[in-house]
């Protein structure tokens, strides 16, 4: 299987060139979701397929390159389409694949009856194309395609229901918002890749990253290299500072949100750092700037996501916060906790937003939970799924996000500091808190909806999906259960990824030194604040409903602030868009170039036509005139001759 | 007289034109019918002079006690004349009927002008050359003014004569001092003893009197101004023979004359003259013709901006020089007969349509009219692949083989001017609407000469060789 | 040497056809149309076989033709191609049928008379890129400028005249001055050659050793004429006008090959010529390239008619193009020669959209469009393809070029900072900007305009015409080697050149470390 591995590139292709091709003559809804979901679900079989084949090599056969064909081969630079199969890109070709077919299944449901229902599984597949190349490529330049191709279907996919309006603008903006924000990532990973051919001669993963141990290269260059390949990652993974797009990207069908926004291309950041983890293992500091960016996005975003009415806003916030724990474990070199953590994360946050999005179905497309209430008695499947996956992301044991999240709890603390910690257990904690109050409002309490709305469980195509993730989001977990518990064997998920990362460790030297005793402690810290936070939350908004009005009268300038996302798209606008705009249109166009240097092409044609019009009076039309001129010239000639004599 | 039948074989065409005067006289007093004869009779009669002077262009040969040279570039140049003035007689036959009365001394008159220019071309002394520059000027005085009912050609006629014979004075004023000089008016000796004869101030003076006598004769700035009234009041047909016989036959003369100038430093004294009112001529012409709405003044300032360019050849004084400068003249002579000839057809009965707003939508009033005229004016602008073209890169080679290259680029610079106004023309004949539809006659005799030209001037862009090959051969 | 007359054929085809055209009566435009598109299929199908039958392997010139034409100063007629033009003659040959073809409809009037200006135009710009004499090179140059002159000012738009005459005379300015470098470079020759001659490939041995003082002059007049073309900002201004102005089949063949000549002649003449010159003055360009770059994309980003947006957007590709040629490494060379193909696809796609919307509604105002996506969908998805190849989608031809230009300035020993990239990379969001904005304003949305409602999709026709350029736009994405290939061995030539310099040069020691890799 492991040498079929391109068929997970090549199926979801085979599949996008259908549905596009044919999708609109196609009338049946079920062929095409079929073939939409179908082509994924073969690669999901294969890319299991290779991974027990992996299971069963021992560790220095794990790798293995597919090439296709080559792509540019110019100077030192060739790089091909080639896809390699090693312990990291198996996992992230499981979830994509796995949640990825899931999701499709559900969307069968959930788009029944668009009216470019074709249109919807066409980009979809295309997606998947786009994302296994990213994560299968075994060359950064291929990695980039994927890159800028997830971007291009998330933007696609955003602006699915194009003539929609979005909040105070349309779809449309969000998605050319989405893309591009994404690519200011993309210049800086550009940068970085220049920068890595420039200092390696080569862009092939392989090459780079043997040469990043055996060549002789100065930590600032591999600053540089790091600073650069974070950017991109900031833009994909929706980090401080360019986290502003993915809440907007909620105007995207709600199957998009979780497939994209949720469990796989936003992951595409943390994906990318882990890949190139031995560069950043030699950039101490960039990785420390990670390790920030992660920890101060996480707390933020979770910050925002307590206010947040909008039950997409509240899921999307808490992915960007959640992302931003991924970023805080990469920073402090618990690499493979990340990656668990991506896992995990798709697992469950999928779930979230599939569940909300039968919420949403339910209720004809109503997102605000203030409007909701009650729904558990009119739709138990979805109340349960959500429930478990809620519980999951709040760390709750032995829920899959608990090992998760604490993993990368204690790596904060025992590779990093206090300080990350108290941030990450802090996110912990309102996470649980938010989280519970969405679940709350959503099913518990009294139903808050007027009688047009008749709330309905989803069609089982819908629900089973819903289960299977909840399976994983309950057991998801075990595979990596910290050595703190599963005693010698260790942690087995860290261990099958701990090949990738060795030469990162190394140089990062970091063997905790730490005591099981402290580990426990903080685990239970951790896990009491999560269940404390959970508890507040079912004494506020179930018992007593009116402190939080209250509160959020008392603390209006706190609230407002972040109601409004900290008005940082505010910022943004007045401080980078409008100025470009307004130059750009006032200066550059209609003075540089049609006042300045128009005006100096057709000013230098007007001067001539004046010195003409004025040069033509000498002629007089009066012989003796002429005559008197022929004579100055004669005259002139002579003193010139006598002088130069 | 002759020496030889051979010698008499070679001096054939300036013969032919001058029996062929005497000829025409007689069919102008005898025949009935010489308003039909005596056009065709001199439209034959040239073409033969042509003809022969190119067919014999290899005899070279000096004759009538060094008098007269022939073969080589005086033949060319004799071609150049010859063939010219057919172009203008056939345009002549229909346009001269327009002023009522029929002049049968027209035809004669040119074709002593003709002669004139020939002997010019030709001459090996320095009598020679005024005999035939009087000759010619004196023709063209009356050629001026041919149209007696009309006042401003009467007027253009006067201008023509006054400052025509104003400048005459200083090439006879010249010619005599070149001779107090070096005692002879041969033109061999002095280009033999150039070298020694420039330390004598008399000679420089008389040089330079001599070139100052000629710089009017080609229309050169600062002694142009007579160039647009004249154009303007003449004859359309005649102020076609004006800018190009008329040029050429004075260029020719420059360089039979001062032939050592091309040879070598000796000249370089007159470098910076040569140089300036290339210089000045170039772009006055040029700049003044954009604000012309007649366009005979228009090609009046363009013929004076084209004189600079050949200045540029006089300046650089070298071999390819030489070549250049025949060549730009043969190239000239055809694109200037060609537009002139069909301003003839446009301006009408009584030349009312003489404004370039006239052309507006000649494109699609008369396409092949409006074609030519199009093909003409991109190459008078210089634009390959027309003969215009080539003459000016022929003449750019010159200028910097003699390390003139700042003149070449005031050249191209200048010519990048004109092109706004050549351009012009065509775009009021195919992007602009015809304004009032006015009738064109054409007719085939006018058409005949304009087609001719304009293949001539496509043939010499195409394959300038033939022609180069010829010229750079006897230098 | 061995004479081979594919390449004189392939000048002759257009240039009899056009005649021939002019004997078809003015009543029968269709024939007339037939006839044209024939004539260029024809000089396509030729130019396949010369590509078919050219050694990619030789960095030398092929098909040479050489014959002796004016005897005096030694000029020939003499025609090669190597890699770099080979790419070109192929871009024109098959551009030219395919809009000829979309002209089908817009040209309704002259009929006759435009197909034969559009024949001559593609006799002049195939003679310029396959010239190997100077002089012969200029009267192709030259030339060329007459029947664009004509498309532009009799089947133009309103201000059709200014364009036209501004196009003209721009152009004509910067070639008067290459016109006395070329003489004066004939006129060196003379020094070390002993004799007069305007053979590129003689000079390509005379031409590096001119001293520097002189050189500069030279490399600056030749550059000067190119830059107008290309056109190099701030030299650009003459190229909205004409673009907005001209007939869509202008347009295309404007942005598609005109501009390309510029590139080209930079590439073909000045780095080769004038070695030393041109990495003095490569910062220089590649400075006005990157601002180019980021000029056009800002000023393309706020334009409100299409057709203006796309031209500045031209601006803003063709820097890329100058930057990589001035970065002097073979990964930037290449992926200029590649991008000007790919400009001339991407962008003669995107004219050819917006003539085709343009002949259904009749204006070109971004404001009067919207939420056509419903109404048009091959339309929009089409006009989809072409903004993304343009934006620089990896998968799509615009990334090849650009990514290995920015690659190759980056590491240029010539350039020997980051700053360029740096700065030129920028315009790889701007793009993203300006066109999708473009984008979503004219096809998303809501339908505001009325008159949109019941708009026609794309015929055949249109189709048929845009379907062949697609499929290489995926085909240089996907698999460029193709083309990369062609051209490999001449780019390298160049490149060598360069590393080569006759004299020391100030950054020879950057250039040796860059040879030692």
């Amino acid at each position: 299987m492991r040498e079929l591995i391109y068929l997970t590139v090549v199926l979801p292709f085979v599949g996008f060139l259908i549905n596009g091709i044919f999708g609109s003559k196609i009338k049946n809804e079920k062929l095409i979701g079929a073939i939409g979901s179908g082509v994924i679900g073969i690669s999901f079989v294969i890319a299991l397929g290779a991974f027990i084949e992996t299971l069963g090599l021992p560790v220095e056969q794990r790798q293995k390159i597919v090439t296709l064909f080559s792509w540019m081969s110019v100077g030192n630079l060739d790089v091909s389409f080639s896809y390699q199969v090693d312990q990291l890109s198996l996992v992230m070709s499981l979830i994509v694949t796995g949640v990825g077919f899931l999701i499709h299944v559900y969307s069968i449901g959930y788009m029944h009856g668009d009216k470019s229902f074709w249109r919807f599984f066409t980009y979809l597949n295309l997606f998947i194309f786009a994302m296994m190349n990213l994560i299968l490529a075994d060359n950064f330049v291929l990695l980039f395609l994927g890159w800028e191709g997830v971007g291009l279907c998330s933007y696609l996919l955003i602006g699915f229901w194009y003539d929609r309006k979005f909040e105070k603008s349309t779809t449309s903006d969000a998605a050319k918002k989405a893309f591009v924000v994404n690519r200011i990532g993309d210049f800086g990973f550009l940068l970085g890749m220049f920068l890595i051919y420039m200092t390696f001669g080569s862009l092939n993963f392989n090459e780079v990253f043997s040469r990043a141990v055996s060549f002789d290269v100065s930590t600032a260059t591999f600053g540089f290299i790091a600073i650069f390949l974070f950017i991109g990652a900031t833009g994909k993974s929706a980090q401080i500072p360019l986290f502003v797009w993915l809440p907007d990207a909620m105007a995207g069908p709600t199957p998009v949100s979780a497939l994209i926004h949720a469990a796989t291309m936003v992951t595409a950041g943390v994906y990318m750092v882990a890949r190139t983890s031995i560069i950043f293992a030699s950039a101490p500091d960039i990785l420390m700037v990670v390790a920030i960016i992660g920890a101060l996005t996480a707390f933020f975003a979770a910050t925002i996501g307590i206010v947040q009415n909008d039950i997409k806003k509240v899921l999307a916030y808490s992915t960007v916060s959640q992302l931003g724990y991924m970023f805080l474990a990469m920073g402090v070199g618990a690499f493979s906790a990340g990656i668990f953590h991506v896992m995990t994360h798709a697992f469950f946050k999928a779930l979230l937003f599939l569940g909300a999005g039968s919420v949403i179905h339910a209720m004809h497309h109503e997102q605000d939970i203030q409007k909701y209430g009650g729904l558990k008695k009119y739709m138990p499947r979805t109340y349960l799924t959500f429930l478990v996956a809620a519980l999951a992301i709040s760390g709750i044991p032995p829920l899959s996000g608990f090992f998760s999240k604490d993993e990368i709890l204690w790596y904060s603390y025992a590779n990093g500091n206090l300080f990350f910690w108290i941030l990450g257990a802090g996110t912990a904690m309102m996470t649980a808190f938010y989280m519970f109050r969405l679940y709350i409002l959503t099913f518990e309490g009294t139903s808050r909806f007027g009688h047009d709305k008749h709330p309905h469980e989803s069609p089982a195509v819908m629900t089973i999906p819903l289960i299977v993730l909840a399976v994983f989001a309950a057991i998801g977990g075990f595979i990596g259960i910290p050595e703190v518990f599963s005693g010698e064997h260790g942690n087995q998920f860290h261990n099958f990824l701990a090949p990738l990362f060795k030469d990162a460790d190394r140089k990062l030297a970091t063997y905790n030194m730490h005591s099981h005793f402290e580990e426990i402690l903080l685990m239970v810290l951790s896990v009491a604040f999560a269940i404390g936070a959970i508890m507040f939350a079912r004494y506020v908004y179930l018992k007593k409903p009116s402190i939080a009005s209250n509160t959020a009268q008392k603390f209006k300038g706190l609230y407002n602030l972040l109601w409004n996302k900290y008005f940082v798209d505010e910022a943004y606008d007045t401080a980078v868009v409008n100025p470009i705009l307004q130059t750009s249109r006032s200066f550059l166009w209609k003075i540089a170039d049609n006042k300045i240097i128009d005006g100096v092409v057709n000013g230098t044609a007007k001067i001539i036509d004046v010195i003409s019009i004025n040069i033509r009076k000498l002629q007089t039309g009066v012989a003796q005139f002429y005559a008197l001129v022929m004579m100055l010239g004669i005259v002139a000639a002579f003193f010139w001759i006598i002088l130069s004599l | 007289m002759f020496n030889n039948a051979q010698e008499f074989f070679n001096v054939l065409p300036i013969i032919i034109i001058g029996t062929g005067i005497v000829i025409s006289l007689l069919i102008e007093m005898y025949s009935k019918k010489s308003d039909f004869l005596l056009p065709w009779f001199s439209v034959f009669m040239f073409l033969a002079a042509g003809l022969h002077s190119l067919y014999y262009v290899g005899d070279v040969s000096i004759v009538l006690q060094n008098m007269l040279a022939t073969g080589g570039n005086v033949n060319v140049f004799h071609a150049i004349f010859t063939l010219g003035a057919a172009v203008v007689t056939l345009l002549s036959i229909d346009y001269i009927k327009k002023y009522g009365a029929y002049f049968g001394e027209y035809y004669i008159i040119l074709q002593t002008s003709v002669l004139g220019m020939m002997l010019m071309a030709a001459a090996k002394d320095l009598f020679v050359i005024f005999l035939g520059l009087e000759i010619m000027s004196v023709s063209f005085y009356i050629l001026a003014g041919m149209n007696r009912k009309k006042l401003n050609a009467n007027e253009a006629s006067l201008k023509y004569f006054l400052l025509g014979a104003f400048a005459t004075g200083f090439i006879v004023y010249g010619i005599a001092l070149i001779y107090g000089s070096a005692h002879t008016t041969s033109i061999d000796f002095i280009t033999a003893n150039f070298s020694e004869l420039i330390k004598n101030l008399l000679f420089i003076a008389g040089v330079l009197l001599f070139l100052i006598g000629f710089s009017f004769k080609i229309a050169a700035f600062p002694f142009h101004m007579w160039v647009p009234d004249v154009y303007e009041g003449s004859p359309t047909t005649v102020a076609a023979l004006f800018s190009t016989g008329g040029k050429a036959a004075a260029f020719s003369a420059i360089l039979a004359t001062l032939f050592a100038l091309f040879n070598g430093p000796a000249g370089n004294l007159f470098t910076p003259y040569l140089a300036v009112i290339s210089v000045l001529s170039m772009f006055y012409g040029s700049i003044v013709a954009i604000a012309q709405d007649n366009i005979k003044r228009m090609l009046a300032y363009s013929s004076i901006s084209h004189a600079g360019y050949l200045a540029i050849g006089l300046a650089a004084g070298n071999h390819d020089a030489i070549a250049g400068i025949v060549f730009y003249l043969a190239a000239y002579t055809f694109m200037n007969l060609a537009a002139f000839g069909i301003v003839s057809l446009i301006e009408g009965k009584n030349e009312t349509n003489l404004s370039i707003n006239s052309y507006a939508g000649l494109g699609s009033r008369k396409p092949l009219l409006a074609a030519l005229l199009a093909i003409i004016m991109f190459s008078l602008a210089g634009i390959p692949p027309f003969a215009g073209f080539f003459g000016k890169y022929y003449i750019f080679i010159a200028a910097i083989k003699s390390n003139l290259t700042w003149l070449a680029l005031l050249g191209v610079l200048s010519s990048a001017i004109s092109v706004y106004f050549y351009l012009r023309i065509v775009v009021l004949m195919y992007f602009k609407p015809s304004e009032n539809d006015f009738a064109i006659e054409t007719n085939n005799n006018a058409m005949i000469a304009i087609i001719f030209s304009v293949l001539l001037v496509i043939l010499l862009g195409i394959f300038p060789g033939t022609l180069i090959d010829l010229v750079t051969r006897f230098i | 040497m061995e004479q081979n007359s594919l390449l004189t054929y392939l000048i002759l085809i257009p240039l009899i056809g056009s005649f021939l055209i002019l004997f078809i009566k003015n009543d029968q435009p269709n024939l007339i149309r037939y006839a044209a598109v024939g004539i260029s299929t024809i000089a396509f199908l030729l130019s396949l076989v010369i590509y078919f039958q050219f050694d990619s392997a030789n960095s030398d010139f092929q098909f040479i033709n050489k014959i002796e034409w004016i005897k005096g100063l030694n000029i020939h007629y003499h025609v090669g191609i190597d890699g770099m033009s080979l790419l070109l003659v192929l871009l024109t040959t098959f551009l030219t049928p395919l809009t000829l073809i979309s002209s089908w409809s817009g040209i309704e009037s002259k009929v006759k008379e435009f197909t034969f200006f559009f024949l001559m135009l593609e006799v002049g710009m195939l003679g310029v890129f396959i010239s190997l004499d100077l002089f012969l090179f200029y009267i192709f140059w030259e030339a060329m400028l007459i029947p664009m002159y004509f498309i532009i000012g009799i089947w133009g738009g309103k201000e059709r005249v200014y364009a036209a005459i501004k196009f003209f005379i721009y152009t004509m300015f910067g070639s008067l001055l290459m016109l006395v470098a070329i003489v004066w470079l004939a006129v060196y020759a003379i020094g070390p050659l002993g004799y007069f001659t305007t053979n590129l490939i003689e000079l390509y041995s005379v031409a590096p050793q001119i001293p520097m003082n002189i050189q500069i002059w030279m490399f600056l007049a030749f550059a000067f004429s190119f830059a107008i073309k290309v056109p190099l900002f701030p030299l650009h201004t003459w190229l909205p006008d004409a673009h907005v102005q001209a007939p869509t089949a202008g347009s295309v063949i404007l942005a598609g090959v005109l501009l390309k000549m510029g590139t080209y002649g930079l590439l073909r003449f000045n780095l080769p010529l004038f070695p030393e010159a041109s990495i003095a003055a490569a910062p220089y360009i590649s400075v006005l390239a990157v601002i180019g770059i980021i000029y056009g994309a800002l000023v393309a980003m706020v334009q409100t008619d299409v057709k203006k947006l796309v031209a500045y957007s031209s601006v803003s590709h063709l820097g890329f193009v100058v930057l990589g040629i001035f970065a002097m490494t073979q990964e930037s060379i290449q992926g200029a020669v590649i991008q000007m193909v790919n400009h001339g696809l991407s962008t003669g796609a995107l004219f050819l959209l917006v003539g085709v919307i343009y002949e259904r509604t009749h204006t070109r105002e971004i404001a009067d469009y919207g939420g056509i996506a419903k109404i048009v969908p091959v339309f929009s998805f089409a006009f989809m393809f072409a903004s993304l190849s343009s934006v620089g989608l990896p998968g799509l031809n615009g990334f090849v070029g650009e990514f290995l230009i920015l690659l190759g300035s980056f590491q240029s020993p010539i350039l020997n900072s980051w700053w360029y990239t740096v700065f030129a990379s920028s315009g790889v969001i701007f793009a993203a900007v300006y066109l999708l904005w473009m984008y979503q304003r004219v096809v998303f949305g809501p339908v505001t305009n009325q008159k949109l409602v019941g708009l026609k999709d794309m015929n055949a026709r249109e189709i048929f015409v845009l379907a062949p350029i697609f499929i290489f736009i995926v085909w240089i994405g996907i698999y460029p080697g193709t083309f990369l290939k062609v051209s490999d061995r001449s780019t390298a030539k160049v490149v060598k050149q360069m590393y080569n310099p006759v004299k020391v040069s100030p950054v020879e020691l950057g250039l040796n470390q860059y040879l030692s890799k």
